[in-house]
This record gives structure tokens, C-alpha cells and sequence, in this order.
């Protein structure tokens, strides 16, 4: 431990002095989405010293370095898969940004395109740069559609200032002789918006790609991956609305100040979403390896009625009991895999215990059969078809003992056997159901009532 | 690289998919998604294994296991769809153990719950291959107690093909096949999730190789229209042979059931037709069973014909014949004929003395004899294609071995299952090579949606077309208008053709009608080091020229025989169509007609032979690329008719000779001696036609065929002079096209749809009114047949009869 001990210790907590709010610190403030609140905040300063003065090594090092984990759910590195780019051959390349947001649970992209969109330009031009992609695509929420709008109004403001477009912090050759600098044409870059349709589904990268392609919305076979083969078949890299802002921070302030926040395995700061019977519900940012406890109750003001279970990253995420030890877990990536679920997008979402799980399971698997493509057979036919209609039979009072059997079967049927993660995001969290909230489901079987009745939550 | 599945250690090549292992290895995983020939998704997850691998240390050696010092196998967390996995060195796949049993269960399973099971009524019951998995991998039990999804149950993609969208699995085969074969993108899924259901957006399927859904379906969703409930599968007797519809030797299957063709389905030549055939192949079998069939041989007594036997029938020719001087007898048949009819034919031409043989239609451009055209293994993987004509029409293959040439991955080596299940080159929506590829017609083709260029010389233009292409490729000036493209396209199509290492030169029969333009094809051909493929008129062209069916001098060729002959024997031919031969035909001495019909040549002849079609017979052709292919009878109940063999049998008996060629076995016995090749023991693939030629007769070229007039005569893929009796195919097509441009439609007050009678080279056609910007103006177009060749040729639209008007659509 000594050679740590010489080391700082990790900020891991909101309430450390040393954090600062900075992915959201425009969020909620008035005209924040304009370029003039952005430039006179030190906006594109990142972008301008990635272009002028960092190779796109140096870029891709520099990400690496600060160990940024992808936000879109998955957490794969994000420098390393910049670096599976081929090298330039000619062909075009694309960088591409995710914002179809559409997990349950998840609602941090949103505010950052509808607030603070420069914030996203600015790390899709230095991801672009790292990567010599000249074309990006954000590819954005149908139902976004302020966020959309705003995003629009600012790529038109950006290409008006010479931010997108050619020879973007292009120079002239300055001074003479031995101390002139060379003329730099600068670097070709621009941005194709594109609203989706409101298909879940699109948020999957490959199926995403085939959507901006004008085609049917279903994934792709990987390999070969995007880096290989993407848009239009081309070298693409794809990254979600929270990393390329995120990059921005850590080209303008540095690797080693993003990674002094964090765990071990999990570095930075990171968008909270917090959701539930909780007195402040919202969008929280906190260092990585805060803790649920921090976030529900510090800054959430906690629960306002008993609570059962946390659902730690979206609905597809498998929830964890209420208790204190869940409570004091950090929210890292680690430590969420080690307890059997996963941080997700870090869309936390408080069960209260007056809610059915069987009726709310019924409903996050309604949402998931509604949103299956239909490509492959365990998701279609499982997923879309058999587990709801066995979830309606169930909240009927209908069903047998037999049938939870039969469901836990079915889900195990689905585990890892599915195309693309969406049969396994709804498999998950039916599966912890079972596992840590049987007693409800075999309460409705028996006695053929919920033990707990549903009643509409909407605000009175 | 060393896999081992099931614990049998295999050598298998990188890229090999785990699918193609396990099947190599005698095991056995179900599949539904995957498909020889296409690109495998991974959809079904059917095939689910468990699979494992060893991995390497930093230092590039083998993490060992402790216990056993063998190097570790690391399990994939979840089970892998082998027909997307690759196989790796020293990769283990286990197909048996329990969890593999379990989800392939949990599959059959799910892929049952909402197929209704309605086997019993199905047409694939007993061939299905849903049917055969969940015998093998489910649990014989449903515990889906909901409502099945109700969907359409005979719903008429086209007037060809009935989809059953409740029996659908979602495969997607048919929606990938569309968009990586043909090209045509005419189908896909509609909705999604558990209402996914396929279906088009157009009317009908417009592509010409529709058929082959039918065959890869992996149940009763897709069904062929023309044998939908006429039997069950173990009902059909299955004759696998070749197509003599066009000169490309496809492989198909022909199902009978109680004397009669029910269907048709593609046969497996992997190195010809792969797996498809085109839709004209397909379903063109109805007229075999026709009620207007000649089932009996007829002779006229008192100017009617009347019934006879062929001992009665042959007697009498025999009879006249000896009245006869036999070199004043013609002998013509048709080039679709087989190698041993064509000996036959020349057996009765030898017997008689006469000079007079010919096979028909025979381009004056004459046939290329074996050994110096491209392949089709080389078409598809030539580095630069240049296609003069409408192969699309002509000879359906060759475009869909062209289409593979454009996707680039060269044709996949065999297994000993056959062709890979999972071939991981090819790829969904792969970009297709359009640059090496360029199109010449004088009329838009369907081919050229396909080709980096597209050239629309004048039509009769193909002798200047290659004649301004050669000066190109000899640094000379061109005849820019001969080119019918900007001057750059012919360019770089001429330089494409100069340095790809295979390049290949599509002959279209436009080109092979006229002597001067083959030359100069050939010409073309050997100043840009490229192979020409011309396309044979007919099924065995390039057979009967080996055998030597060929007049012994040029005047004694068909035309010259129609012309001078005092006797004809003509099998399967029909020159009378035009009414001043059919005068002529009429003051013969003696016309014997071997036809299948009471064709119009039939209705003025002496004696009337029943022929076998293509269907009913056995033989051997020799297709386009110059490959001897079998041809067997499938039992067709088709009265007495008989092949061409039968024929020279029943005149031998009659004549009281034993003539070569009065059977197959006697034909084939005069082959082995003349030839050199021993047909009774030709592999399934087929064999090298030998380049030499029988025993000689003058080979001499056909009369040119004029090249003026305002009528094109196109290829079709339908056989157009037996459409009327192919009653599904001729509800697909719309009958046979008159081919205008719409101004010229418009000013001679014709609609689309409108029946007309117009005489095109003296003979009057049926045709129904087709404007399309296809044509130029000033061009009409007309389908070619057997007896009306492809080419240029007179029309006369002042003549134009309209028989009906064509129901105006508001």
C-alpha cells in the first residue's frame, strides 16, 4: 500500500471538496444552450487544443490514460476502442454518437443535448480528430425533440463560427524565416443529425447504424465490429451522448484529474439518474464509487414511502433488495458485477414496497415485447410473445405454481441464447425477480390477488 | 486448424464455421436460419453449442490446465450460434451435453409456439425441415396454452408463389435471398417484434428468380402455386436431371405423382446453378400435361389425320420414303435435342443418303464448338465482365453467377455435407463490384441496374459495337455512336477487360445472329486477352454441333432445306407459324412432323409423330460452358410419345434396319466410339465434352439472318411458344410483350394491356401491348421463340390489329 499511500486518496464522493459538478454544470441554467454561454465558459478551448496541438495518438492516449468507461450501459473502455480503428486507408470514416436514450430509468443524454449541446460537439470534433473521422453522426431520440431541436440550432451556430465544417481551427502561416509557423489547413469536420423513429432497438449500435442507413432496425452480426465495418460498411467508432462530453472535460482538464475520481476499475464522474417514490428525483452527477446510500438519501432526500428494492441501471438491470448493505454498495462497475447486476446507464430506480413486483415486472416486460425486432427467435417468441401473455395470465389470477415454473425456465431459455442483449435485458431483471421476490408471485397464484394491490401512481 | 467436436479431431480450414465443423465432424446441430450459398445471421439460434478454446500468454505459448498439462479450454460464457462462430485453433465444441440439449429444446420450443402445427394439411409435411427438427430436438410437448398468432394463410405473393404467414418462422432466408442473389430486392419483414410477417410493397414479385423462395423456405410458409395441394411429398416421384430450357445445364428435380409433372424444384450442380434456377425453369412444366398433347401418332387418310400406332405410322413413311430419292429428304430437329438424338438424327439422314441435316435455330454466327469459352466457375470469379444482350432473359443463370462475380467471394470448396451451411465470407448487404461490370444492349436490360456501365448501341448495331470497342483496345479512333456510352465508360470498361486476369465476354444471341458481328466479338475477345461465353441458342447447341448434325453442304442447311427439299422429317420444329412457308410445307411430297403438339407445321403434315418433351426422356446435353450433363425420363404419363430414338427405332423395325441411335444405349454406344466418352458413366457432375468432333459432315454456318427492320426479337425467360399452355406463367407474365416505346404506343393509339395481332417477318403475333421506356422509339420488341431466333427483323405496324382493348383503370 505505500506506494498508494503517497497517492491522494480517490474522490469518490459528491461531497468531497475536491469535486466539482462538470459535465452538468450548464444544465438547468438559463440560455446555456447558446455558443456565447458556451465560449465565454471556456468552450471549445478542449477541442482547440486537441486539433492544434495533440496527435490523434495523443488523443486516443490521453482518453486511455483517464480511463474513461463507455456510458451507453456497457462500460468498454472508450480509448481502447478508439484505438481498433484500422488504419487510414482512404475510405471515410465515422464517428458516431448514440443518442437514442431509451432505456427505462435513463434520462441523463437528454439534458445534456436539450442544455448544454457545444458540450457534445466539441468531444464528437475531438473524437473525430482522435480518430480522422471527417463525418459524425448523432443520431438522436425521436421523442427528443427539443433535444433535437437544440442540437440542430447549435450544429447551425457551430458551422456559422467555422467549429463544423472545413478547416475547422485552421491557422495562417505566421512570422518568417528560422521561427514561422506553418500554415495549418486545419481539420474537415461535420455533423449529421438524425432523428430516430422511437425504436428502442436503435440504441443497440449496429441496429442503430442500419436505422441511419434507412434501413430495417436490426443488429448486426458482429464481427465484424463497427471498427471494421460500420456506416455504410465504413471504419466506425461509436460512443454514447455521456462519454464524447465526457472527453471534452478530459482533453480541456487532463487524464489524471478525471482519474482521481472513481474506483479502481471504474474512473470519473458519471451521470446518476434516480427515479422512484423519492423526495428530489433526478438527474445527479457524482464521482464513480459513490454509494446508493449517498445518492438516495443525500441527495435524493429519500424514499417517501417503505422501499423494497433498488434497480441500479435501468430497467434492464437486475435489482438488489433494500438493505443496508445494498445501500452502502458503491456505484462502480465492479462492484455492481460482483453483486449479480450491472451499473448500466446508472439509471437508478427505487421499488416502493406498495408496488406489486409481479405488476411491475409485467410492465417492464410489456415494454421489452413491444421493443423486440423480431430478428431472432428466443426474443421474438419469448420475449414478445409467450412471457407477457404468461404475465397477463398471472396478474388475472389465473395462474398455477406450475407456471412460475414454467416462467423461470422460459427465462433461463433466454439467458445468453438471444441475437442481441435485448432478451437478456428483459430476462435479468424477471430473473432477480424470482430470485429475491418469489413469495409475491406465489402469493398472486395462490390466492389469486396481488399482496399488494395496484393503484395508479400518476400524481393525484 | 485442429478443432475437435464431439470428441472427433478435425483438420479444417481457417474460416471454417463451427456449424460446417460439427456437420464435418458427424454431428449433427439444427438449424433453421442458415443456407448453402448465403450469408448466415444467426437468427434462429438453433444451433446453439457449447464452444471453448485455448488461449495463448503474453508470450505466445498455450495456457496450460494444471491438472492435465494440456492446454486450457476456456468455455465461451454462453452458448454460441455455430454458424456464426469461426472456428479457432484447438477450439472444442461440445453439441451433446445437457445444457446444449436444454436450450435446443427451449428453441424447438419457442420456434412451435406460434406455427400451427397444421402438418397434416401442410404441403411441406413430410419435407419439412421444422417438422424433422422438432422430432429430433423437442420435447413432443407444448405448454403454450395462449392463442397462436393469426395471420393471412393464403396470401398470393405473386400469381406464382402462396405465403402462409401463420407458418412463417422468420428465418429470413427468403428476404436474404432476394437481396444477395438476384439482387432484386422484393420482399422483406413488415413490423416487427411477435407481429414480424413478410411481404412486399410492390405488385407481385418482379424479379425472374422467384421460384427458389419456395425451395429454401424451411416450411410450408412458401409454397409453389402451381402444385399447392396436388400431393403429398412421399407421393412424388423424384427425377433429378437437367433443364433443357435453356443452354445453361441447370440441375433440377422433377416431382410426378401418377403419370404427371406436379412440380419443379432446383437441383444442387454446384459448379453450374448452385442451388437456383429461374422461375421460367421452374414453373414452365404445365404444358407437359396439356390436354392438347399428340399422344398418338397420326397419318392422313383422306386429308384428315387420323390415329394410328407408330408401327402403322412408320410403315407408311417407310413406304413413302422408298419412293423417295433420300437426298431430296430434309432432316431438322430442334436444338434442345439430346447428344443421342443427334445421333439418331444423322443415323436417319446416313440411312437415307440424304445431305440434308440441320439443327434448329442455329445462329449464323454458328456454335462456338467446346474448349474455348469461359466457364461458369470463371464468370464467377471473373475480374471484368463485358455482357453484349439480355442474359437475365437468355440464360438466367449466367446472370446470377455474373451477380456472384460482383459480390467477390470466389465459389466455396465442398464439404463432404456438400456446400457450406455457414459460408463467413458472405455478408448481409455486402457492397456488390458494379465497377467491373458493363452491360450492352440496344434496349434497356434488367442486368444493367446491376453494372458500374451501361451501354444502348443501335439495335443491329453489335458487329460496330465490337468493331469500335477493338479500335479502342488498339489505340485506334472509335465510332462513338456505335458505343452507346460516353466514350470515358468504354474506355475504362476496355481497360478493365485489358488487365483483369480472368475476364469474361457474354455473347447474347443479338450477337451470335450475325456472322460479322461474332467475328468481330471473337475479334475483340483476343485483342483484350478475355474469354467469350456465348450464350447457345438452345439446350444442347453445342451438343449437336459435336455430334455433327450439320449439313454436308451449305446449301442443304435448314433454311436451304425448307427451301429445296422435296421430303422433311422435322422434329419439334414449327416453320409453317409463317404463312407463306406453310404454303410451301403444304406442296411437300411427304412432311413428317415429330412434335409434341399439333403445331402448325403438324396440322399440314402426312404423318404426325408424338414427341417426348424435355421432361420424358433420357439423354445427355452439353451446356453453354461445354459440360456433357445427364438428362432423365421422369415418369410422365404422356401416351405413346417417344424421343427422337424412338422415332429412328419404330423407321429401322420399319425399314428393316438396325440403325445407330435407335436407342440411348445404341446411341451412346456409337458416342463411345466416335467420341470418346462413356455417357453411362458420367459423374454427378457432369464431365468436359471432348473438343474434338464426330465423325465430320461439312459444318458450315447458317444463312445470316437480316439485320434491318423495326422489330427486335427478344430472349425470354418464359418459353414462349409453349406460354399459352402454361397457364401460371402466363398469368405471372401477362402473355407475350409487344415491346413500345410509349410514344410510339401513344401514337398508335395503343394502351398497355391491349391484345394485338401484328406481323412481324411475315409471321402473325399475338402480343399484348407493353409500353416502356425500355425501348427506344422507333423499335418495337417482340419474344423470340425456337422458330423465330433472336435478331433484327421487319415489322409491319401498319398492320396492327387490335383483337382487344385493354381495360382502362381509373
Amino acid at each position: 500500500m505505500s506506494a498508494v499511500a503517497d497517492k491522494p486518496a480517490a474522490i469518490t464522493s459528491r461531497f468531497d471538496p475536491r469535486f466539482e459538478v462538470t459535465l452538468y454544470r450548464h444544465v438547468g441554467v438559463d440560455g446555456a444552450h447558446t455558443l456565447e454561454h458556451y465560449r465565454a465558459r471556456g468552450g471549445y478551448r478542449a477541442a482547440e487544443k486537441a486539433l492544434t496541438t495533440m496527435t490523434p495518438t495523443q488523443v486516443i492516449d490521453e482518453v486511455k490514460a483517464s480511463g474513461l468507461r463507455g456510458r451507453g450501459g456497457a462500460g468498454f473502455p472508450a480509448g481502447l476502442k478508439w484505438s481498433f480503428m484500422p488504419p487510414i486507408d482512404g475510405r471515410q470514416r465515422f464517428i458516431v454518437c448514440n443518442g437514442d436514450e431509451s432505456e427505462p430509468g435513463s434520462f441523463k443524454d437528454r439534458y445534456l443535448m436539450e442544455d448544454d449541446p457545444h458540450q457534445l460537439i466539441e468531444g464528437m470534433l475531438i473524437a473525430g480528430w482522435a480518430i480522422q473521422a471527417t463525418i459524425g453522426i448523432l443520431y438522436v431520440r425521436g421523442e427528443y425533440y427539443l433535444a433535437y431541436e437544440r442540437m440542430r440550432a447549435a450544429i447551425a451556430e457551430a458551422r456559422a463560427a467555422g467549429l463544423l465544417g472545413r478547416g475547422v481551427f485552421a491557422t495562417e502561416a505566421e512570422g518568417e524565416g528560422d521561427e514561422a509557423t506553418p500554415a495549418s489547413p486545419g481539420f474537415d469536420f461535420d455533423i449529421i443529425l438524425h432523428r430516430g423513429a422511437g425504436a428502442y432497438i436503435c440504441g443497440e449500435e449496429t441496429a442503430l447504424m442500419n436505422s441511419f442507413e434507412g434501413l430495417r432496425a436490426n443488429p448486426r452480426l458482429k464481427p465484424p465490429f463497427p471498427a471494421q465495418a460500420g456506416v455504410y460498411g465504413r471504419p466506425t467508432t461509436i460512443n454514447n451522448v455521456e462519454s464524447f462530453c465526457s472527453v471534452t472535460h478530459i482533453i480541456g482538464r487532463g487524464a489524471a484529474w478525471y482519474a482521481a475520481m472513481g474506483t479502481d476499475d471504474s474512473k470519473g464522474t458519471k451521470l446518476y439518474q434516480l427515479s422512484g417514490p423519492v423526495a428530489r428525483p433526478g438527474v445527479y452527477e457524482m464521482p464513480m464509487g459513490a454509494t446508493f446510500r449517498e445518492l438516495i438519501f443525500d441527495l435524493g432526500g429519500g424514499p417517501t414511502e417503505p422501499a423494497k428494492a433498488i434497480i441500479p441501471g435501468g430497467s434492464s438491470t437486475p435489482m438488489l433488495p433494500w438493505s443496508d448493505e445494498t445501500l452502502d454498495l458503491p456505484m462502480d462497475y465492479g462492484t455492481m458485477a460482483k453483486v449479480g447486476s450491472m451499473l448500466g446507464t446508472g439509471g437508478v430506480i427505487v421499488v416502493p414496497e406498495s408496488q406489486c413486483m409481479v405488476d411491475a415486472m409485467a410492465n417492464v416486460v410489456r415494454f421489452y415485447a413491444h421493443e423486440s425486432c423480431g430478428k431472432c427467435t428466443p426474443c421474438r417468441e419469448g420475449v414478445a410473445t409467450w412471457l407477457p401473455k404468461m404475465y397477463q395470465k398471472l396478474l388475472a389470477g389465473l395462474g398455477t405454481r406450475e407456471d412460475l415454473t414454467l416462467m423461470e425456465e422460459m427465462v433461463r431459455n433466454l439467458r445468453g441464447t438471444a441475437f442481441c442483449p435485448l432478451a437478456d435485458a428483459c430476462a435479468m431483471p424477471v430473473a432477480a425477480s424470482f430470485q429475491h421476490f418469489r413469495h409475491e408471485y406465489e402469493h398472486l397464484v395462490d390466492h389469486g390477488q396481488p399482496k399488494y394491490p395496484t393503484v395508479s401512481r400518476w400524481a393525484e | 486448424m485442429k478443432v475437435v467436436v464431439d470428441g472427433v479431431t478435425l483438420d479444417l480450414p481457417p474460416g471454417t464455421s463451427a456449424i460446417d465443423a460439427v456437420f464435418a465432424a458427424g454431428s449433427d446441430v439444427p438449424y433453421f436460419c442458415s443456407q448453402p450459398y448465403m450469408s448466415p445471421i444467426g437468427a434462429c439460434r438453433m444451433c446453439l453449442a457449447k464452444v471453448g478454446a485455448p488461449r495463448k500468454d503474453r508470450d505466445g505459448s498455450w495456457v496450460l490446465d494444471e491438472e492435465t498439462g494440456e492446454p486450457k479450454i476456456f468455455w465461451f460464457p454462453n452458448l454460441m450460434a455455430t454458424c456464426t462462430t469461426a472456428v479457432m485453433d484447438g477450439m472444442v465444441v461440445d453439441t451433446r451435453s445437457e445444457q446444449v440439449k436444454a436450450a435446443q429444446h427451449g428453441m424447438v420450443e419457442f420456434t412451435l409456439i406460434n406455427h400451427p402445427l397444421d402438418c397434416p394439411v401442410c404441403d411441406k409435411g413430410g419435407a419439412c425441415e421444422l417438422q424433422d427438427r422438432a422430432y429430433e430436438y423437442g420435447e413432443g410437448l407444448s405448454r403454450f396454452v395462449f392463442d397462436k398468432r393469426h395471420q393471412e394463410k393464403h396470401h398470393a405473393l405473386s400469381d406464382l408463389i402462396t405465403l402462409d404467414r401463420e407458418r412463417c418462422i422468420h428465418c429470413k432466408r427468403c428476404v436474404r435471398y432476394f437481396e444477395e442473389v438476384p439482387g432484386d430486392e422484393v420482399l422483406d419483414f413488415i413490423e416487427r417484434g411477435g407481429h414480424t410477417y413478410i411481404g412486399t410493397l410492390e405488385e407481385g414479385l418482379p424479379s425472374n428468380f422467384t421460384g427458389n423462395i419456395t425451395d429454401i423456405c424451411p416450411v410450408g410458409a412458401l409454397l409453389d402455386t402451381t402444385s399447392r395441394f396436388r400431393g403429398r411429398n412421399w407421393e412424388y416421384h423424384h427425377t433429378e436431371t437437367t433443364s433443357l430450357d435453356d443452354a445453361s445445364g441447370s440441375a433440377i428435380v422433377v416431382d410426378g405423382r401418377t403419370g404427371r409433372i406436379e412440380r419443379i424444384k432446383a437441383g444442387h450442380q454446384p459448379e453450374i446453378n448452385k442451388t437456383w434456377i429461374d422461375d421460367g425453369t421452374r414453373f414452365g412444366h404445365e404444358y407437359a400435361d396439356a390436354p392438347d398433347r399428340v399422344r398418338r401418332p397420326l397419318v392422313r387418310h383422306n386429308g384428315r389425320l387420323v390415329e394410328t400406332d407408330w408401327d402403322d405410322a412408320l410403315g407408311y413413311v417407310a413406304a413413302r420414303l422408298r419412293e423417295l430419292n433420300g437426298r431430296d429428304v430434309g432432316v431438322a430437329i430442334r436444338a434442345d435435342a439430346t447428344l443421342e438424338e443427334g445421333v439418331a438424327a444423322r443415323a436417319l439422314a446416313d440411312h437415307l443418303g440424304s445431305g440434308q441435316l440441320d439443327h434448329a435455330p442455329r445462329p449464323a454466327g454458328g456454335v462456338i464448338a467446346p474448349g474455348g469459352q469461359a466457364r461458369l466457375q470463371e464468370l464467377a470469379v471473373a475480374g471484368a465482365i463485358l455482357v453484349v444482350g439480355d442474359v437475365t432473359e437468355e440464360v438466367p443463370i449466367v446472370d446470377l453467377r455474373i451477380k456472384d462475380a460482383l459480390r467477390g467471394v470466389t465459389p466455396p470448396a465442398l464439404f463432404d455435407h456438400g456446400a457450406p451451411i455457414a459460408d463467413l465470407r458472405l455478408k448481409e448487404r455486402a457492397p456488390r463490384r458494379a465497377e467491373i461490370l458493363t452491360v450492352a444492349a440496344p434496349v434497356r436490360v434488367d442486368l444493367m441496374r446491376h453494372a458500374g456501365r451501361s451501354a444502348r448501341y443501335p439495335a443491329g448495331g453489335e458487329h460496330a459495337f465490337f468493331r469500335a470497342l477493338t479500335a479502342l483496345a488498339e489505340g485506334g479512333t472509335p465510332d462513338a455512336e456505335a458505343l452507346g456510352m460516353p466514350l470515358e465508360a468504354a474506355t475504362a470498361a476496355v481497360a478493365g477487360l485489358t488487365k483483369a486476369e480472368t475476364a469474361v465476354v457474354v455473347l447474347g444471341g443479338w450477337v451470335l445472329a450475325s456472322l460479322q458481328a461474332t467475328e468481330a466479338a471473337l475479334h475483340f475477345c483476343r485483342a483484350v486477352g478475355a474469354k467469350p461465353m456465348p450464350l447457345g441458342p438452345m439446350a444442347n447447341s453445342y451438343g449437336l454441333e459435336l455430334v455433327g448434325v450439320a449439313p454436308s453442304h451449305a446449301r442443304y442447311a435448314y433454311g436451304g432445306m425448307l427451301a429445296g427439299a422435296k421430303a422433311l422429317i422435322l422434329s419439334q420444329l414449327d416453320p409453317a407459324i409463317d404463312p407463306a412457308m406453310a404454303e410451301r410445307l403444304g406442296q411437300l411430297e411427304l412432311l413428317v412432323v415429330h412434335a409434341s403438339f399439333l403445331t402448325a407445321t403438324a396440322k399440314l403434315a402426312d404423318v404426325v409423330l408424338p414427341a417426348a418433351t424435355g421432361y420424358e426422356k433420357d439423354g445427355t446435353v452439353v451446356n453453354l460452358e461445354g459440360r456433357m450433363l445427364p438428362v432423365r425420363a421422369a415418369p410422365v404419363d404422356a401416351g405413346e410419345a417417344r424421343d427422337l430414338t424412338g422415332l429412328v427405332k419404330a423407321f429401322g423395325e420399319a425399314a428393316g434396319q438396325r440403325l445407330e441411335g435407335r436407342s440411348v444405349k445404341s446411341a451412346r454406344r456409337w458416342l463411345k466410339k466416335s467420341l470418346g466418352v462413356d455417357l453411362d458413366a458420367l459423374p454427378g457432375l457432369g464431365a468436359w465434352a471432348p473438343a474434338k468432333r464426330g465423325p465430320a459432315r461439312v459444318a458450315v454456318a447458317a444463312h445470316e439472318a437480316p439485320a434491318h427492320g423495326g422489330a427486335l426479337r427478344v430472349p425470354t425467360m418464359v418459353r414462349a411458344e409453349v406460354l399459352d399452355r402454361n397457364p401460371h406463367l402466363l398469368a405471372a407474365t401477362g402473355g407475350l410483350a409487344l415491346g413500345l416505346h410509349p410514344d410510339d404506343a401513344a401514337e398508335l393509339k395503343l394502351r398497355a394491356g391491349d391484345e394485338v395481332t401484328v406481323p412481324v417477318a411475315g409471321v402473325p403475333r399475338r402480343l399484348v401491348v407493353r409500353p416502356s421506356e425500355a425501348v427506344p422509339a422507333g423499335l418495337a420488341t417482340v419474344p423470340a421463340t425456337p422458330d423465330e431466333p433472336v435478331g433484327l427483323v421487319p415489322i409491319d405496324l401498319k398492320q396492327i390489329a387490335l383483337e382487344r382493348r385493354a381495360l382502362e383503370v381509373a
